[in-house]
């Protein structure tokens, strides 16, 4: 009788997960998203979203790699736009069922990683720079500021090969893209010299040991610093001197997605406007919508920290997709930079 | 040198378990930083309004239940088998299996997942996870269990089979009531286990499989809202329970 | 005994389906080459394991058999006498037992961010210290190889009480006695009689420890900040980061060869099955 009990306990435990309205499974970044943006959407269309977040493109990467992740939308960087269309990951999209494509900023109509928007939706976008607690004198400027010893074990870098490398690049004058071996691995010792100093390497995660006080220096995106501005007034953020990389993040249709339709429903919700502004507002994001823009409150549109003026903005460099000869060598640098 | 020991002894166990008084202690402070300031349920009340925080308890009972359910069943067939005799080619498979460096497990698991998709439609997600625990939590099953054998010994068995039982007779009706506490002690096992795991879990989660452990490595990376104070204490409270609950199974 | 063979059925499903076609799987990829965004592909070779040779991956897998050295050796150290405490003692032996016990079967991820609450900047130790004085700004306890190593430690020590406490409890108390009669000091008792007579359980529960911490991956991940490479970290970036999945097989079937040998050779010096 016991048993009786027990098993249809499970078996109405497995039932409530049920649910019958269609589905719609989502993967996006932490923070990337207004709370009221997915209850919304389901509320018009009638459907339920899957709604899970994750910290770096690897992590999304490893589970879309398989090909039956389960994920119908997520939200990779501009630049691994090419990978994941080579490893056939990526579905076409229908610009039918994108009636919002004309909300989008002139400069992201046909950018230079998807020129026909054929495979992604730009999202959103940010850049990489300093941010620090003002009590830091004198405040960083420029990335050689981070290899200062005063900062010891209170500095973050990101824990992402692509900005801590691009990070040293710039610091010796080399671009973002840099594939010459003997560049990188002169940014390697850069690297491996900065590492006495660095407290631990992470990614968003930094954002409430910031505001806590626990770390007075990180190489930070401009959103997620943004957010920890707002927490801590007392933090600052600084577009590096020497240049810096910009990231769109788009939104792309997992090939393996059998709801193609519904996900561009959703492609095309969040390129509405009102649903973007409040992403900004919500998250502190940088929209790539003119549309959604227009609506934001001037304090936000001239907020220097997601949209940099023009000066700042012309020394921001798009990393490109990098040759794998020259990702395999970034690979191991970056080993050897974690063992160093 | 007898109180040496004891002194020693009071300082060792201090360390075991200070850490998570004091976790839990904090829990209960109203302040969001290091300092005591007041008694407060805050935290407690933050950490049961946060959805991501209750949608990953749910998946974890879910899935530890259906984890601990099949390899149960298994691990105790597999012990009671191995029992009448021995094979070691699986005793052998079974403690590599329970040595196994989990980050090992979860990445060969996370091959064969994307190996099987080729053919099946499947989809990382719940089932993928509970097969992994299934896989990781069978040989706790079998050493409980063979452990509760030993002790039970033959004789009753063959006692009843003398007297006209045939095989199965005998388990259902004689081995297997004896061996119940076994059993449960060893589903309480596998349920924590089950519950507790993060590395392989992470390996293989999908849609629908966000764990309570992945949601408290994620706020234990970001590293300041006291809520994961609030939901450790509770968890160590939960798990405490349901091992002495199992330990006195065991002893019974 | 046709029953024998039902009730096996289920485990032999289980080892084939979730533990040997998945180690044929990783051990068929450590053989094969990398694609070009990070897929798996022809042809065979033995690369991945030449690799391994690498001094850059040698220092990796040489830094975790320390630091796992390090921390069985500390283990041993805190857990032995704590193991003859509670073999020497009668009344409680149980609940010492089960305090032992206790932390170890709670979570081992709440385990892991108790001491990230301690050690933090802002954390309990740094603000006592400097509330009291001591200090004036904060020692930084975090995201080093010691907090790695509190972590192991804290994580794995009740593997090695129990092994040894269970040598020790079977151990007859009038060797002690004798010794102690026969004028040795009790430290010396402690070195030269129960020590080598405990010595099944030392490597019992040495081999339980080593084990573990050195395919460690959530320990070095949190307590260490990504800034020190375990080898299971070294796995796991492999899997993600670097997408080169044929080399992380490689690692892993050979972290896998180590454990396996480390295991044959405890069971073999050892007839009872110590769980």
């Amino acid at each position: 009788m016991n048993r009786r009990i027990f098993l249809m306990g499970l078996s109405a435990l497995a039932g409530c997960s049920r649910d019958t309205r269609p589905r719609l499974n989502v993967y996006n970044w932490s923070s990337y998203i207004a709370p009221e943006t997915v209850p919304r959407f389901e509320a018009e269309f009638g459907v339920q979203v899957r709604y899970a977040t994750y910290e770096s493109n690897e992590e999304m990467l490893a589970k879309a790699l398989t090909g039956n992740s389960g994920w119908d939308v997520v939200f990779p960087t501009h630049n691994r736009l090419a990978p994941m269309r080579e490893n056939g990951l990526l579905a076409r999209l229908n610009h039918q069922w994108l009636t919002g494509l004309d909300n989008l900023d002139p400069r992201f109509r046909a950018p230079a990683w998807d020129p026909e928007l054929a495979w992604g939706v730009p999202y959103m976008w940010n850049a990489t720079g300093i941010v620090y607690h003002r009590s830091v004198q004198p405040p960083p400027g420029r990335w050689a500021d981070l290899w200062n010893p005063a900062l010891k074990g209170r500095l973050t870098m990101l824990d992402d090969p692509e900005d801590v490398l691009g990070a040293c690049l710039k610091k010796l004058g080399r671009s973002f893209s840099a594939t010459d071996a003997n560049e990188l691995r002169a940014a390697e010792r850069e690297a491996i010299a900065q590492k006495p100093l660095v407290r631990a390497y992470l990614n968003a995660e930094v954002r409430d040991q910031l505001v806590s006080g626990d770390v007075l220096a990180a190489q930070l995106w401009s959103t997620t610093a943004q957010q920890a501005i707002d927490a801590e007034p007392r933090l600052a953020f600084a577009y590096p001197a020497e240049g810096f990389p910009l990231y769109c993040d788009c939104a792309v249709i997992l090939r393996e997605s059998r709801r193609a339709r519904l996900a561009h429903e959703f492609l095309n919700y969040l390129l509405r406007p009102d649903v973007s502004a409040r992403i900004v507002q919500a998250t502190k994001t940088a929209t790539a919508n003119r549309a959604a823009w227009s609506l934001l409150p001037e304090a936000v549109r001239t907020n220097p920290v997601l949209y940099p003026p023009a000066d700042v903005y012309a020394r921001g460099e798009w990393p490109q997709t990098l040759p794998p000869g020259t990702q395999r060598l970034r690979d191991r640098i970056w080993t050897e930079i974690k063992s160093a | 040198m007898k109180r040496w020991l004891a002194v020693y002894a009071a300082a060792f166990f201090a360390f075991l378990h200070l850490p998570l008084l004091t976790l839990a202690a904090f829990s209960f402070n109203s302040s969001r930083f290091t300092v005591w300031e007041r008694f407060s349920l805050d935290w407690y009340r933050a950490a049961f309004r946060d959805p991501q925080i209750m949608g990953g308890v749910w998946n974890s009972v879910i899935i530890a239940l259906w984890a601990t359910a099949i390899s149960t069943v298994i691990g105790t067939g597999c012990a009671y088998g191995l029992w009448k005799r021995g094979s070691r080619l699986l005793t052998g498979g079974l403690y590599l299996s329970l040595v196994t460096p989990e980050i090992v497990t979860g990445i060969s698991l996370l091959a064969l997942f994307q190996w099987m998709f080729r053919w099946l439609h499947w989809q990382l997600g719940l089932y993928t996870v509970v097969l992994a625990h299934v896989a990781f939590s069978i040989p706790f099953v079998v050493i409980v269990v063979s452990a509760r054998l030993r002790t039970i010994g033959p004789t009753l068995e063959e006692a009843a089979m003398d007297l006209g039982a045939n095989e199965w007779q005998a388990f259902r009706r004689v081995t297997l009531p004896s061996l119940m506490p076994g059993i449960i002690a060893a589903a309480l096992l596998a349920l924590t286990v089950s519950f507790d795991d993060y590395v392989i879990t992470s390996m293989v989660a999908g849609v629908d499989s966000e764990t309570l452990p992945m949601v408290i490595y994620a706020m234990a990376r970001r590293g300041a809202s006291p809520a994961i104070n609030a939901i450790s204490a509770m968890v160590t409270v939960g798990f405490g329970a349901l091992i002495l609950i199992s330990e006195r199974m065991r002893e019974r | 005994m046709k029953l024998r063979r039902w009730f096996l059925l289920p485990a032999w499903l289980w080892m084939a389906l979730l533990f040997l076609a998945p180690f044929a799987i990783v051990l068929a990829y450590s053989l094969l080459t990398r694609g070009t965004y990070g897929g798996v592909g022809g042809p065979w070779t033995l690369e991945n394991y030449q690799r391994l040779l690498d001094p850059l991956y040698l220092t990796i897998l040489l830094r975790s058999f320390a630091m796992a050295a390090a921390a069985t050796a500390i283990c041993l150290a805190l857990a032995f006498p704590a193991a003859l405490f509670i073999a020497r003692s009668n009344r409680h032996r149980n609940l010492y037992l089960q305090l032992v016990m206790l932390p170890f079967w709670t979570s081992f991820l709440v385990r892991t961010y108790a001491w990230m609450f301690l050690l933090r900047d802002t954390g309990l130790i740094n603000t006592a210290l400097q509330w009291t004085g001591i200090i004036h700004g904060p020692l930084p306890l975090l995201y080093n190889n010691g907090a790695v190593l509190l972590g192991l430690v804290y994580g794995y020590l009740p593997f090695m009480v129990l092994p040894i406490y269970a040598t020790l409890e079977r151990m007859d108390p009038a060797l002690a006695e004798a010794a102690a009669d026969l004028g040795a000091r009790p430290m010396v008792t402690v070195l030269r009689i129960i020590a080598p007579l405990a010595m099944p359980g030392i490597l019992a529960g040495s081999v339980l420890v080593f084990i573990p911490c050195l395919g460690a991956y959530l320990t070095p991940d949190l307590l260490g900040g990504g800034r020190s490479a375990m080898v299971g970290n070294l796995v796991q970036n492999q899997f993600t980061t670097a997408r080169d999945w044929p080399f992380g097989s490689a690692v892993s079937i050979a972290l896998m060869a180590l454990v396996t040998a480390l295991l044959w050779a405890l069971l073999r010096k050892q007839k009872e099955p110590i769980a």
